[in-house]
């Protein structure tokens, strides 16, 4: 890659982040028009939320499971099994529960999200509800924004119960440990305003940039097929990027 | 929606007569630039209310465009735009709402939302802007899908139509507010012979029953013939000629004798501009 090339790719990219900055402004700003459109916007919880139900469930149980697995042979070395419940929950509400159910979401919702918008741009139905009088931004963009800040802190709630039901069904069920021991180090231990608060706040968070960057893309999207591709692939990527950066500075802030 | 007498009594091939003299919409020295490119240079036109128009020119005119500014989707970079007495290119977002809906627009593709069904398409606007009773809704949008031959249609999504219905069905929602204009985008592309004479007969009804003003571009010589009052063409980002449709295709310039001619060659070259034929081949030493 030149050197002319590659300053061209890093001004596309600062670019790029400019105009995201910009849209998240005029999305914010036609929230209020949003509430008109109150169908839409829980159409879209449905959508973000209900419908992701089956995959982070499934995903929260095997992430329980395997976390009290590798969690069991490491305290197992030190002798500090008893503290098993503890470490799982812990682990869920502050780490992976957020984290997990923001990568999950994003290859569900955000996909699809991205596809369906840059679809309609595509198929010229965003110019027709602006000839309509209808907003797109307030009618298309906002909703699905909001749809995301909504349902994903639920996720993370049930992906982190999923977690410590299978973080139990291992350790107790199937290693043998004491169902009191289990259940009572974590509650003992386990912040409601320190561990379980910061995990929210960090779903908040992802809940709003995954379907900030999915709208994003979706809205941009090149009027064609491979444009829509590429736009539901970057919204992985960025997504995955940003959600993995960001829990990092977070985590840097909160503790 | 006031409709003057004189509109009413127009018939469908009176080519202007009895329109009466004030514009609704009114273009003056229209510039717009896209990319580097030139679209529009110092376009002047005008539209007499309850008169069908049409626009027409060769691809990559900015035809669309035109439409474009007329809504406001998009500014010029100068000249004015004036739409029902009112400065389109310096309207608030809000007002803007306010005018588009009483426009119609007819997308070339239709654009009916994929989402909803034929009946839900043509009551969103309604539900969007108005607090209307579901009964009341429901005889609105009967009545509309009525007039395009569609009622029996309401329940099919949009994929389950064909071109011409999705387009009879588009129409349906552009007229679902009795506007006072409609912007019609290429409505005979892509329509069999019988279709295009439904979309035909449509615009022809819409303007001589409820006097709505019209702008269609197109590209069908016959049936612009058989519909608009005037015509316009546009070439090279300026009006080029005008008229009535069988005056025009007489008017014997260089413009309308390719245009209407459908010659392959004359003012819109055959050839795109390219650098010398020779010189690209490679032969450029050899031309002693």
């Amino acid at each position: 890659m030149s050197a002319n090339l590659r300053r061209n790719f890093m001004l596309d990219g600062i670019a790029r982040a400019g105009e995201c900055g910009l849209f998240f402004v005029a999305v914010i700003a036609a929230l209020p028009g949003s509430l008109r459109h109150l169908r839409e916007l829980c159409r879209q919880v449905w959508f973000v939320g209900a419908m992701s139900l089956v995959i982070v469930m499934t995903c929260g149980l095997f992430v329980g499971m395997v976390l009290a697995l590798q969690l069991y042979y490491t305290l197992s070395i030190f002798g500090g099994t008893a503290a098993l419940g503890t470490v799982v929950a812990l682990s869920l509400f502050r780490e992976l529960g957020p984290v997990v159910t923001a990568l999950l979401v994003a290859g569900r919702a955000g996909t699809a999200v991205t596809a369906e918008i840059g679809l309609m741009r595509a198929t010229d139905q965003l110019d027709a509800m602006a000839m309509m009088a209808v907003d797109p931004m307030a009618y298309v963009a906002a909703p699905r924004f909001l749809a995301g800040v909504i349902a994903m802190p639920l996720l993370a709630c049930v992906f982190n119960a999923m977690g410590i039901f299978g973080g139990h069904l291992v350790g107790v069920t199937w290693l043998g440990l004491d169902n009191g021991t289990f259940w009572g180090n974590m509650t003992a231990t386990v912040d409601l305003y320190k561990d379980v608060l910061d995990g929210f706040y960090k779903s908040i968070v992802f809940g709003g940039v995954v379907s900030l960057i999915a709208v994003f893309q979706g809205y941009t999207a090149p009027p064609t097929s491979e444009g829509v591709a590429y736009s539901t692939t970057r919204t992985v990527v960025f997504s995955s990027i940003v959600i993995l950066a960001l829990d990092f500075v977070m985590t840097a802030f909160l503790t | 929606m006031p409709v003057d007498s004189a509109s009413l009594s127009t018939s469908e091939h009176a080519a202007g007569a009895g329109i009466s003299s004030d514009a609704l919409v009114q273009v003056r020295g229209l510039r717009t630039r896209i990319g580097g490119k030139i679209i529009f240079d110092g376009l002047d036109l005008e539209v007499p209310r309850g008169s069908v128009t049409a626009i027409m020119g060769p691809s990559g005119t900015g035809k669309t465009t035109l439409l474009r500014h007329l809504t406001g989707q998009l500014r010029p970079d100068a000249g004015s735009v004036r739409v029902d007495g009112r400065e389109v290119t310096t309207l608030s977002r809000h007002a803007l709402f306010e005018l588009r809906e009483r426009i119609g627009f007819l997308f070339q593709n239709s654009a009916l939302l994929t989402d909803f069904s034929v009946f839900e398409n043509v009551a969103f606007p309604l539900r969007q802007h108005t607090r209307l009773p579901e009964e009341l809704i429901r005889n609105v949008v009967l009545t509309k899908l009525q007039a395009v031959g569609l009622r029996g249609a309401a329940n099919l999504m949009p994929s389950e139509l064909s071109g011409g219905m999705a387009r009879r069905v588009a129409l349906a929602r552009a007229i679902v507010f009795d506007p006072m204009l409609i912007l019609y985008d290429e409505p005979f592309v892509g329509l069999d012979p019988i279709a295009l004479n439904q979309v035909l007969r449509l615009i022809a009804t819409l303007n001589r029953t409820l006097g709505i003003t019209s702008i269609l571009v197109a590209h069908e010589l016959a049936a612009v013939r058989r519909v608009a009052h005037h015509v316009y063409l546009i070439a090279d980002g300026r009006l080029v000629a005008q008229g009535a449709p069988d005056q025009l295709a007489r008017e014997d310039s260089p413009w309308t004798r390719q245009f209407f001619g459908g010659e392959a060659d004359g003012p819109v070259p055959f050839q795109y501009p390219a650098p010398d034929y020779a010189a690209d081949l490679g032969f450029a030493g050899a031309a002693r």
